[in-house]
């Protein structure tokens, strides 16, 4: 056990803010803000493509695509410094961070090319169509059909809560290719250009605004898909769901981390300018706060240690599960103690950040809704405790 | 960063777990609480396997070894209930002890007693629970006050004194004495047969809790001699870290009795039936047994870090060991409550062993600030030098 990481470590964190330092965008220029998950404004689409160019967009990759083949401490370093200094990786999340990791793993060769690349030097953008209405916690019910017709699919049926959809150039989208077997074993992937005839994506606001349009119902209507962009075997989607969760989850904690983070400084400042941090009320929530925020932390490099050590560890439903429900917890206990200072649904809660999403810093009534993907989308708080319970507890199937 | 045990760690952590299991099963927690064992066998098998002395310096005669070792070594122990003075004489006198700024002989003396088997016990006594100390012309220290709950006051061979310096005292023999001498903390080991100790009821009654007053009637002032005094600079900060192994190592006992409950409570609702099923596969069951998990995979995470920062010297030490302390506090919290429940009616019994930990892990809030206390310190250290990482 260490407290410091090891010097060649230290110097590849160096090596990376040096070149922050000198290659990040002037705030003047990043006024253009990002309208939902998958809409790079010009300005970060030209950082991301720097990024990319440099070798620093995903470390872990090879040159050729974005990368350094950084070891998994290093790309940790990366996402830890890159959130340090409050740079979003991407304003395209689902896309650099799900969509291009399952191309990688089970695409083509022509796929990584045609879409991958792309996608990392963020000439398109790429949504996740995984939901359904009666497709939620229990994903593998998915219903939208795809019926395999030459070299084409013929895709029909619905899907929602597809994040930036109505922005995005593709959507990585699991349906339903064998309704004859039990359901995990009749599921394939397609990339499905949002361009394709018989494609309809409707928007619609979320809790927070109307206004904040990043979720999509998306509406598949004899949509032809070439055959060639099936992504991985036929029938074998649901090792790509897992995967793409996989990769969704591995460092999924660490946005967490950030998220606690602020709370603690953005919290301190508010309840410090409410004249309120002698009240024990407010201390003891407070103080529960700090721990949380460390114990995350610390989980999270466990994982790291044991991943290193090349022990699978068993913990991202754990951070999962303990880092968005402390966000909850925390945002609520904020929120709560400011009172009528509160209510201002317009009011910042911290200085703006011109290079991360807008959203961490809203009002924060704002902040506590903004709280409840977390505990709901990537597989619920329930499914998390399910998975702990069978999987770490060892306890019977419900 | 590198924040998970090391292979040297992980075998300590086998083979303690391994000995104390078959040493200290839960028939001999009972019978040290119906007062028909006193642990001594026990405590003579830890002795000669030499873990109270595992943070004892070499060069004194010990293992040598962190604050990381030593909570590896008393989760163990929370997890079966140890009714032996080993956390008190290891988490809160050898710290203690090894903090002395005072004569090194006496000291080596002192540790080396720990290293043949002498227990230690401390009354951390400074501030609103003062024990007050003055040193007369002569040299000779006297204290007086009593000491409240202190862990193995009543058994330990020798107690440590974290006591006040009387200022007045101090301006009127200062010169006299000693130019370095200030107001402040002093730290005064003395033979338990000096004192007057009073063991206290305790709901947990294979720990023992003391009273220990240094001016009982019959005793008057004792007097201690100056080779038994620590005192000088940077003994605050000297004795604030030996406080934070404290809080830090009751942590570890706490999150290890918590750990024994939520065994139990997943061995038993794995074999208990109910409508035809294992209980264990009701989720309202399951994920209030995850809540506990998790609750104790937190605590035991804070609880590694003071530790590490501790071994490290860093300084975060303080506001880590707090963090562990009211981290197991919750974990406490949330196994005792579900845990009685999820045993449901045959978890209400004497019978069942559940008892033994349930006590062990509540008497682990009682002890060296609560939850709340600890939080509170946390917010203010936070709220008044901002976030640290």
């Amino acid at each position: 056990m260490r407290l410091a990481f090891d010097e060649a470590t230290e110097a590849f964190r160096r090596e990376l803010g040096a070149w922050l330092d000198e290659n990040a965008p002037d705030p003047a220029t990043t006024t253009d803000r990002s309208r939902s998950s998958s809409d790079i404004p010009d300005w970060a689409r030209a950082w991301q493509r720097k990024m990319f160019d440099a070798g620093w967009l995903v470390p872990g990759n090879p040159p050729e695509l974005g990368g350094r083949n950084a070891t998994l401490i290093e790309q940790f370093v990366h996402r830890e410094e890159l959130g340090r200094r409050r740079v979003y990786p991407s304003f395209n999340p689902q896309g650099l961070g799900i969509v291009v990791p399952s191309i990688l793993a089970y695409g083509t060769e022509e796929q990584e090319r045609r879409w991958a690349v792309p996608i990392l030097r963020a000439e398109i953008t790429a949504a996740l169509g995984m939901s359904e209405p009666d497709a939620g916690s229990d994903l593998a019910a998915l219903r939208t059909r795809a019926v395999l017709d030459g070299d084409r699919f013929v895709v029909n049926g619905q899907k929602v809560w597809t994040s930036g959809a109505h922005h995005a150039d593709v959507i990585l989208t699991f349906v339903r290719t064998d309704p004859d077997v039990p359901k995990h074993k009749g599921i394939s992937v397609l990339l499905v250009p949002t361009d394709s005839p018989g494609l309809t994506r409707r928007p619609f606001g979320s809790m927070v605004s109307p206004d904040e349009r990043d979720f999509n119902e998306v509406f598949f209507d004899d949509v032809e898909v070439p055959a060639e962009n099936l992504v991985g075997e036929l029938h074998g989607g649901w090792r790509v769901a897992t995967g793409s969760l996989g990769h969704e989850r591995a460092m999924l904690w660490l946005g967490f981390a950030e998220r606690l983070d602020d709370l603690v400084a953005h919290g301190a400042a508010a309840l410090a300018s409410q004249g309120l941090i002698d009240d024990p009320v407010v201390l003891d929530r407070f103080g529960d706060l700090v721990v949380d925020a460390h114990a995350l932390r610390l989980l999270g490099y466990r994982t790291l240690a044991k991943a290193r050590r090349g022990i699978e560890a068993t913990e991202q439903s754990i951070l999962k599960l303990l880092g968005s429900e402390a966000v909850q917890d925390a945002t609520l206990y904020i929120l709560e103690a400011l009172g009528p200072d509160g209510f201002d649904p317009t009011a910042r809660t911290a200085p703006h950040e011109p290079l991360n999403w807008d959203g961490f810093t809203t009002s924060w009534f704002e902040r506590y809704l903004r709280s409840f993907p977390g505990t709901i989308a990537g597989g619920t708080s329930q499914i998390q405790r399910n998975i702990i319970a069978e999987r770490v507890l060892g306890l019977p199937r419900s | 960063m590198d924040f998970e045990l090391d292979e040297d760690q992980l075998e300590l952590q086998r083979v303690v777990r391994d000995v104390v299991e078959r040493e200290c099963p839960p028939a001999l927690v009972r019978a040290v609480v119906a007062g028909d064992d006193d642990g001594a066998d026990l405590w003579k098998t830890l002795v000669q396997l030499d873990w109270p002395s595992l943070t004892v310096p070499a060069d004194a005669g010990g293992m040598g070894l962190s604050a990381i070792e030593l909570v590896v070594t008393l989760e163990e122990l929370g997890r079966v209930a140890d009714p032996t003075p080993f956390l008190g004489t290891t988490s809160q006198y050898v710290p203690v002890v090894r903090a002395g700024a005072g004569d090194g002989d006496v000291r080596q003396q002192l540790l080396a007693e720990v290293c043949a088997g002498g227990t230690g016990a401390v009354a951390f006594a400074g501030g609103s629970d003062a024990v007050r100390a003055h040193r007369d012309p002569a040299g000779r220290w006297w204290l007086d006050g009593t000491a409240r709950h202190v862990l193995d006051g009543d058994r330990a061979d020798r107690i440590a004194v974290v006591a006040d310096v009387v200022a007045d005292v101090v301006a009127d023999v200062v010169a006299d004495v000693d130019g370095e001498l200030d107001a402040g903390t002093v730290i005064l080991v003395v033979a338990s047969s000096d004192v007057t100790a009073t063991r206290t009821p305790t709901f947990d009654a294979a720990l023992h809790v003391a009273d220990v007053a240094f001016d009982g009637v019959g005793v008057g002032r004792i007097e201690v001699d100056d080779d038994h005094a620590f005192h000088g600079p940077g003994i605050d900060r000297a004795v604030a870290r030996a406080r934070d192994e404290a809080v830090t190592g009751l942590a570890a006992v706490t999150v290890g009795a918590c750990q024994r409950i939520l065994d139990l409570v997943v061995a038993h609702v794995k074999e208990r039936h109910q409508f035809g099923v294992p209980i264990g596969s009701f989720q309202a069951v399951q994920h209030m047994a995850v809540d506990v998990h998790v609750a104790i995979e937190r605590a035991r995470a804070l609880v590694h870090f003071a530790a590490l920062a501790l071994a490290e010297d860093d300084d975060r030490s303080s506001l880590a060991a707090s963090m562990a302390k009211a981290a197991a506090g919750d974990a406490q919290r949330i196994a005792v409550r579900h845990g009685i429940q999820l045993f449901g009616g045959l978890g209400f019994t004497w019978e069942n062993d559940l008892q033994l930990f349930v006590r062990r892990a509540k008497a682990g809030e009682l002890l060296l600030g609560s939850t709340a206390e600890h939080r509170a310190r946390i917010a203010r250290s936070v709220l008044a030098s901002g976030p640290v990482r």
